[in-house]
């Protein structure tokens, strides 16, 4: 398993996909925290963490992990892969564990970035920061929430294996679909998979109302089953697909 | 050096079927290939020999039928990668990545020493276009690593579908000289192709199959020859009373300029019916069929 994910990880370094997401998650997220510190007041504890913990990360980190594991489809190097790793189940176990590897590593970098960043400015404008305890409690929420995502990216793309139909798909459940049950029954959406329960686990809701959360331990426990469900179906395909 | 047994099958394929759909891709197809030689599998486009070299990788499941080697199926086999190594016809890598880079991943992922892609490298010729990205590689480039990457296990068999697909002359010079070098060096090779000139100087037996059928296996020579169906060419002094015996005979006989040609019968029976007829014969020798035509006709028998 650990070659495996050796190689997954290496796979992920040697293109310019990857610096190129991370390198725009990075950009997007700072403008946007840096435009909202500068230009808003931040009152209180919640204004600020919403700041550090709201972020764009999440969603390119699924991006990274859809196009990775459909890109094995586009570019047919599906087949190389497996032939060098035949044990199909073992595979997606990799390659969605070193995708939640690299979401972890990327959100960490940016979560950092952005806390420094952050309090400066605030700090500078005499405005409200936050204590390193509550910042240790963002950091680890938003790891969690990033390996989440970038498993789901993958599984995602081993379901549908169409790297456009996997981000429109994801672009339009995101902030459509799910945006409008937010709206419709909140009680349904707090347990969806991409804005819901990772809402509970960070503790930020994206319309601010915390009352729509799950509570943290069974947020997480919604995004497990949300994984296994995912990861049951995709392994169910990957195994039982010809690669003709 | 590798030496094998020859006597024994690294690959056997028994009775293999596959069935997509309504379509029969492959129908009880069984040969075997043999450590130390090169064999040919040949067929038209979709006679299912890709169909049979993926079932044979277990990339696609059998309907019926096994697909081993040494009896073990490929996802069965302790070091797959080392065991076996295969280009495919769409064999294909990421745009993005340079040729150095695909082959750590591949070989990262096998448990291949890292030496082992400097030296594939340089083995195919890539070893200074390495670091450039794959996109900005031509087809003969792209086969030369796709044969880089089967070989990066030294496998003891090879699997390679339509190699020779975008390859110039040198190139596919090249890939006749690789293939022998490497059965030379005890491995089992076999080849799939549907250009059978370009094959035909390379390999040692043949398979043939069409419509996902064996049609004929054996040597190159047995199935060039055309042993189940003789064909001779003849000339004599009166050209005209003996093509009348061989008609007469129940031969079909057809003028090549000066010699007649008499498909289905050997030289000892046109020589005897020429004798009977009393007609001198002036030459009389078994006509060998270009391996394209022993093809065709091969092919064609059952589509009559």
């Amino acid at each position: 398993m650990s070659a495996l994910l050796q190689a997954e990880l290496l796979k992920l370094r040697t293109t310019r996909t990857f610096a190129a997401l991370i390198g725009s998650a990075t950009v997007v997220s700072l403008l946007v925290l840096v435009l909202g510190t500068t230009l808003s007041d931040f009152e209180t504890e919640e204004d600020v963490r919403a700041a550090f913990a709201g972020d764009f990360t999440g969603l390119f980190i699924l991006l990274l992990g859809a196009m990775g594991m459909a890109g094995e489809w586009r570019h047919k190097t599906i087949t190389s892969t497996i032939l060098a790793a035949p044990d199909r189940l073992r595979l997606l176990v990799a390659k969605a564990v070193s995708y939640a590897m690299a979401g972890v590593v990327v959100s960490f970098v940016i979560t950092a970035a952005l806390m420094i960043v952050g309090t400066v400015i605030l700090s500078s404008r005499d405005q409200v920061t936050l204590d390193s305890a509550t910042l240790l409690d963002i950091m680890w929420r938003n790891l969690v929430v990033s390996a989440y995502l970038g498993a789901l990216g993958v599984l995602i793309g081993t379901i549908v294996r169409s790297q456009v139909v996997a981000i429109v798909g994801i672009l339009i459940f995101a902030f459509v679909v799910e945006f409008t049950l937010f709206g419709l029954v909140p009680d349904v959406a707090k347990f969806s998979p991409l804005n819901g329960a990772p809402g509970g686990v960070i503790d930020v809701s994206f319309d601010g109302d915390q009352t729509d959360l799950l509570a943290p331990g069974i947020a997480a426990l919604v995004m497990l089953g949300w994984v296994s469900t995912l990861f049951a179906a995709g392994a169910a395909l990957l195994r039982g697909r010809d690669l003709t | 050096m590798r030496h094998h047994a020859p006597a024994m099958a690294t690959v056997e394929i028994r009775e293999l079927s596959k069935r997509f759909g309504k379509v029969d891709a492959v129908r009880h197809l069984s040969f075997d290939v043999q450590a130390g030689r090169v064999t040919g599998f040949l067929g038209p486009n979709g006679a299912g020999k890709s169909t049979t070299l993926r079932a044979l990788l277990g990339l696609i499941r059998p309907t019926a039928g096994t697909a081993t080697f040494d009896g073990k199926r490929y996802e069965e086999l302790e070091h797959p990668s080392a065991a076996v190594g295969a280009v495919l016809e769409d064999a294909s890598f990421h745009p993005g990545r340079s040729a150095r880079n695909h082959l750590r991943v591949l070989a990262t992922t096998g448990r291949h020493p890292a030496s082992r892609v400097d030296e594939v490298l340089s083995a195919v010729g890539l070893g200074d276009a390495a670091d450039r990205r794959v996109k900005g590689y031509s087809m003969g480039m792209k086969q030369r690593l796709g044969i880089a990457a089967a070989l990066l296990g030294d496998p003891e068999v090879l699997l390679l579908d339509e190699p020779t697909n975008g390859l110039d002359p040198p190139g596919i010079a090249w890939m006749r000289g690789m293939v022998r070098e490497q059965a030379a060096q005890g491995r089992a090779v076999l080849i799939s192709s549907h250009l059978l000139a370009e094959v035909s100087q390379s390999v040692d037996d043949v398979v043939v199959i069409a419509n996902g059928e064996l049609r004929a296996q054996g040597t190159l020579d047995a199935v060039l020859g055309g042993d189940d169906a003789p064909e001779t060419e003849v000339s004599s002094e009166d050209q005209d009373t003996l093509a009348a015996a061989l008609t007469a005979a129940g031969a079909t006989v057809q003028r090549d300029r000066d010699k007649l040609l008499v498909p289905g019968m050997t030289p000892a029976q046109v020589g005897a019916i020429a004798a009977k007829a009393q007609v001198t014969v002036l030459g009389l020798a078994p006509r060998a069929r270009s391996l394209e035509q022993a093809f065709m006709a091969l092919t064609a028998e059952r589509r009559s």
